[in-house]
């Protein structure tokens, strides 16, 4: 599988990490090369949502934050205060949802072959996001922009755990 | 029903979940800083207090994650269920006690903790200046983690002791009055 894309939003509906993953170079590699920068060049041949760059980053940033929002809460009105999505699909990606009782929202964009990451996304909120932001005394409480969250530690926790569990040719 | 099940919740999580440190450590440590707010604020009570409820604040905003993460909980139904949570897994699981909830008002939107026993206030006799039975709250770092921890979960608290053993009272009580429910963020506008 691959991994496109993942955002973090908080309570205020403010995004407070965001990281985008450059699409694999061949169809070969199993292994995308994530890199920070994230106008990799791409040839055109592989099948990926990302070649159409002419949005700003916070321009994707509000609308995966429309989309899951209204998502969210039309699943809540159709099916009730504990009613949730999971995630959806297009022909290009599938988007991955996991919002916790504080209202963070996790999203991640990955290929349309992924499964179900509901889970993975849980085991960032509690292995990450909680041990590195949450627990380190010097991080803000609140984050306006982002403050506080990207960390070198929950960076590099994020980094590999998308190597390693998510990433790994199954 | 619902009790038991927070209490089996709250047992279950100490057990297994929690990393534990020497109680009186705690207790020392706490005491150590009321004893310097004290101190800082020339025994300004009412000074203290306020700072107290503060710093639980900030505790609580956090803390509430690390709850929520260890409890595996879903969301409560109502002001009761909260109310279970908090003394049967919440007080369980970060100070090992389990005030019993009494005294809930008619329309269910108040009810009191009784502390039965507090670690914060072991080996403790508050400063005989006269005022301070009168004025300081010793535990009120509790109140403030209550209100800071429910602030995140959508429901805006009001929280205060009525009576503290500390002052000479039979109990110690805390009062905690649902406000309102927190409406979620809506994104601006964009122009």
């Amino acid at each position: 599988m691959v991994v496109y894309a993942f955002y973090i939003f908080d309570r205020h509906t403010e995004c407070i990490y965001s990281k985008k993953w450059p699409p694999p170079v061949a169809a070969s590699t199993a292994k995308p090369r994530p890199q920070s920068t994230s106008s990799a060049a791409t040839n055109g041949e592989s099948a990926q949502p990302l070649t159409r760059r002419t949005n700003q980053k916070s321009d994707d940033e509000k609308l995966v934050f429309g989309v899951v929002f209204s998502l969210r809460n039309m699943c809540r009105n159709l099916g009730g205060e504990d009613n949730f999505f999971m995630n959806f699909r297009t022909n290009e990606y599938k988007l991955h949802y996991f919002e916790t009782l504080t209202r963070l929202k996790f999203v991640m964009l990955t290929d349309t072959r992924t499964g179900n990451l509901r889970a993975a996304l849980h085991q960032i909120w509690l292995n990450l996001y909680i041990e590195y932001v949450v627990k380190n005394p010097l991080s803000p409480a609140e984050h306006p922009g982002g403050m506080g969250v990207a960390n070198e530690l929950f960076e590099r926790g994020l980094e590999s755990f998308v190597r390693e569990v998510l990433s790994a040719p199954s | 029903m619902a009790s038991t099940k927070a209490a089996r919740i709250g047992e279950d999580v100490w057990k297994t979940r929690v990393d534990k440190v020497n109680a009186e450590l705690v207790t020392l440590t706490y005491g150590t800083i009321v004893a310097q707010l004290c101190a800082d604020f020339d025994a300004d009570y009412a000074e203290v207090n306020r700072q107290l409820d503060k710093m639980g604040y900030n505790i609580g905003v956090r803390l509430i994650e690390d709850f929520l993460a260890k409890s595996g909980t879903a969301a409560c139904a109502n002001f009761r269920e909260t109310a279970e949570m908090i003394a049967k897994v919440g007080f369980k699981m970060f100070l090992n006690i389990t005030p019993p909830i009494t005294n809930w008002s008619g329309d269910n939107k108040q009810f009191s903790l009784i502390f039965d026993e507090n670690p914060l206030a072991d080996f403790v006799e508050l400063p005989d200046d006269g005022r301070a039975q009168d004025e300081l709250w010793f535990s009120n770092i509790l109140c403030g983690v209550i209100r800071g921890a429910l602030e995140m979960v959508q429901l805006q608290v009001e929280a205060h002791f009525v009576s503290d053993v500390l002052r000479g009272n039979d109990t110690t009580e805390m009062r905690i009055s649902l406000i309102r429910i927190i409406d979620d963020e809506m994104p601006p506008d964009d122009e």
